[in-house]
């Protein structure tokens, strides 16, 4: 990329827009503090989305909020590892696709109600019907819709923010390389 | 309600799907064309039944009516759903016969699809606004489809100016909200005149201002042509021919079905604007040179006509906007398509859709110029009736001029570096949609028992 | 607490309004967030009063709050960040083609392309991603 003409301001690691760097984010930019401790809370927060996800049925909480809670606590180790080494130690490649599988069990729950006679997006067993217990968690369809909106929150979160950063990423190495690809076929690799 | 739900439902779950494959494969294609067939199936077929039995309403989860969301087809919801629908499915097909050239294509054009026969068959206003956000945001991804520069310049300018107008509607929303304590279309209809004018009347300034930037009236119209020239034929028909139909259902849903009062109160200024935007798009057009720029100003102009007819008001001014509307979508959608292919059928079907827009008969825009007239008989003024159809002849006097215009620069000109031509198939499909607007002429009756059961809906409203 | 509600809805609008003008592309973005985050405020304004929070089992006898409000803007957040995303890979690619943020210089970009237009030349391809 040639240097920006004028007083267009230049976007660029130089200003801290890219955490993209091979290898992920050099020393120095992130402390081994931080680091240290956004590996040590990944689990936890896991934990609290499950937690408010299942909770969601007896007091506030929910899919969505779950799904934020959990795309933050993977947000958090990009932010301290670099999106490279965050994908190496963790299976978060095709996370962005979780978006579209929890979009599309969402929407089967919510479409089977006409398709069985029933309004949309009307729950199965009916409320007063008997509901299959496994342990103490109900099985009924809310749950599912629920669990697909958390899909949902947590691909778009986390895909987002991943797929922008290749993608930046990319340019960046491209410009260092200056080897010229047909854009489309780079756009195409990005989903997930 | 089995055939609302499907009229949305498909497209939203083989949108879904088709988004995890690769766009330029041709079975997505196919399956696309497929889950667009299956919406506009559907929502003819709930037409038919709509025209039959009057109004189908259910409340999704089977909540009682005003704490649920309400899906509501009536005559005027079903007519631009299947309208919308036609028009998304024929620019699909033709960029399939043509070749898709992104993955994410037939992915977003479902998406986009389903905002749309959303938005016309939702009851409840914030359910308006979430699938207005579902069609929007597809169609700023389209805008940008081929991502040449300028397309992508013309997408961002778009995005941007109809960001705007969506947080202007949102917030008319949320007054409404609060002065009638509900989201439901009806109720807040039979609500809202109990609020008395002076809080409405903010209220429906916002929302005018919000559907005429989407209809790109004339105060509003600065971001249209540079999106109508830049993006790629079928995204243009698409925007053209469906998304703007989504300023002029929301006029008519909003200006003359909830808030009528506050809609005769400012006809004189709807009927000013009006005006100015037939002069003004047709006086731009004619000193312009490219097809897709005249057509983009056009544009402007025949929005005018849509909201002249609106501010007439009553049955007779609401059914000539409805059928306006439909007129001009169909006519847009043609011409836009003509001009991304070359070839000896092409030029006499972009005549056909030229003369349709300047209102020569036999075409079907010949029709809306009819109603326009009727329209503007039954005002009560005479100074007001004399100066509209003064105004309606100029309009169609300029829009004959612009449109021999271009015939005569592009198709009649032998071109000396003419390309070879475009495939048969594609020609084929314009000249059907040609001869469409021809048959829809020479037979007008079933478009005028539907605009008219419309203006009736909507003048009856409460 | 109407007044104070209106206040933020007017400082955050008429912020976002002045970044929307601006000529720095990121700007014109972060301004239409703020105007878009300045319209959630005015949904919850919307239905504000006080009451308890709307939690089952409610209280019996007093004021619950207006959830449905609560809802709505929560709607409109999920939809503003999508947008925003959009809006910023928008303008990323923008920067890419164009090697500038500023709107100024991209304007004249778009009007060489319209000139090469009326001339009846094809439209100028940039370095980088100039089309597919």
């Amino acid at each position: 990329m040639r240097p920006p003409a004028g007083d267009g301001k230049p976007l660029g690691p130089e200003n801290g827009l890219t955490t993209d760097v091979p290898g992920g984010v050099p020393e120095g930019q992130t402390s081994v503090m931080t680091r240290a401790v956004s590996r040590l809370l990944l689990m936890p927060t896991i934990a609290t989305a499950a937690a408010i996800l299942v909770k969601g049925y007896v007091e506030p909480g929910d899919g969505f909020s779950a799904g934020v809670v959990a795309a933050l606590g993977i947000l958090m180790q990009y932010l301290a590892f670099g999106r490279e080494q965050a994908e190496r130690m963790l299976p978060l490649r095709g996370l962005g696709y979780m978006a579209f599988f929890g979009l599309l069990l969402t929407l089967v729950v919510a479409f089977r109600g006409p398709v069985v006679g029933q309004t949309l997006m009307t729950q199965w067993p009916l409320p007063g019907d008997a509901v299959i217990h496994v342990g103490t968690l109900e099985v009924i369809t809310a749950v599912a819709f629920d669990v697909g909106i958390f899909l949902l929150v947590l691909g778009y979160g986390t895909g987002v923010i991943s797929l922008i950063a290749r993608v930046v990423g990319r340019a960046e190495r491209r410009s260092k390389e200056e080897n010229h690809r047909d854009p489309d076929e780079a756009y195409g690799e990005d989903m997930g | 309600m089995i055939l609302i739900s499907l009229a949305i439902g498909v497209t939203w779950v083989f949108g879904t799907v088709l988004a995890m494959l690769d766009g330029r494969r041709t079975y997505v294609g196919l399956l696309a064309l497929g889950a667009m067939g299956t919406s506009l199936v559907s929502g003819v077929l709930l037409g038919v039944r709509v025209l039959q039995e009057g109004t189908v309403e259910f409340v999704a989860g089977g909540w009682p009516l005003g704490l649920g969301i309400a899906l509501r087809a009536d005559v005027l919801g079903v007519t631009f759903a299947v309208l919308s629908c036609g028009v998304v499915f024929v620019s699909l097909l033709y960029e399939v016969i043509l070749g898709i050239r992104s993955r994410t294509f037939p992915a977003l054009v479902l998406f986009l699809n389903t905002g749309l026969v959303g938005i016309f068959l939702t009851g409840d206003m914030f359910n308006f606004y979430v699938f207005f956000e579902i069609a929007m945001t597809a169609a700023y991804v389209l805008t940008a489809y081929r991502e040449h520069d300028y397309q992508v310049r013309a997408a961002f300018i778009f995005a941007i100016v109809n960001l705007l107008g969506s947080v202007i509607f949102v917030i008319a929303v949320a007054a409404l909200y609060h002065v009638t304590g509900t989201l439901d279309m009806a109720l807040a209809a039979e609500r809202v005149t109990e609020a008395g004018i002076n809080p409405t009347i903010v209220i429906a300034v916002a929302i005018f201002v919000a559907f005429g930037l989407k209809l790109g009236l004339f105060p509003f119209h600065f971001w249209l042509p540079a999106v109508y020239v830049g993006s790629h034929a079928s995204v243009a028909a698409i925007l053209s021919g469906a998304l703007a139909n989504i300023g002029s259902y929301g006029l008519l849903r909003f200006g003359g079905y909830i808030l009528p009062e506050q809609l005769a109160f400012g006809a004189p200024v709807l009927l000013v604007l009006g005006s100015a935007s037939i002069v003004y798009g047709a006086h731009q057009a004619v000193a312009r040179r490219s097809p897709v720029e005249v057509m983009a100003y056009s544009a402007i102009g025949q929005a005018g006509y849509i909201l002249i007819a609106i501010a007439i008001a009553g049955p007779i001014g609401f059914a000539a906007g409805v059928l306006y509307a439909v007129v001009n979508s169909l006519n847009k959608t043609l011409v836009f398509l003509a001009t991304g292919l070359r070839g000896w059928m092409v030029g006499a079907a972009f005549a056909i859709a030229a003369f349709s827009i300047a209102g020569v008969p036999p075409a079907v825009g010949f029709l809306g110029k009819l109603a326009l007239f009727r329209a503007a008989l039954s005002l009560d003024s005479l100074a007001g009736t004399v100066t509209l159809v003064a105004l309606i002849f100029l309009g169609g006097a300029l829009s004959f001029v612009y449109s021999f215009q271009i015939y005569q620069s592009v198709y009649l000109k032998p071109s000396p570096e003419e390309g070879k031509p475009s495939p048969l198939a594609a020609r084929l499909l314009v000249v059907v949609l040609a001869a469409l607007l021809v048959g829809l002429g020479l037979y007008p009756e079933p478009l005028l028992y539907v605009s008219e059961r419309a203006g009736a809906l909507v003048a009856g409203g409460p | 607490m109407t007044f104070i509600i209106s206040l933020a809805v007017s400082i955050v609008f008429g912020a976002g309004a002045y970044l929307v003008l601006q000529r720095n592309l990121i700007r014109v973005v972060i301004g239409v967030i703020l105007i878009s985050n300045a319209a959630n405020l005015f949904i919850v304004a919307a239905g504000i009063m006080r009451g308890r929070p709307p939690i089952y089992p409610l209280p019996e006898g007093q004021v619950v709050s207006d959830p449905l409000v609560q809802a709505m803007a929560l709607t409109a957040i999920v939809i503003g960040s999508s947008v925003a995303a959009l809006l910023l890979a928008l303008s990323y690619r923008l920067y890419t083609s164009h090697s500038t943020i500023d709107i100024e210089d991209i304007s004249r970009a778009e009007a060489e392309d319209a000139e090469a237009l009326d001339r009846g030349e094809p439209i100028r391809r940039r370095r980088r991603g100039g089309g597919a």
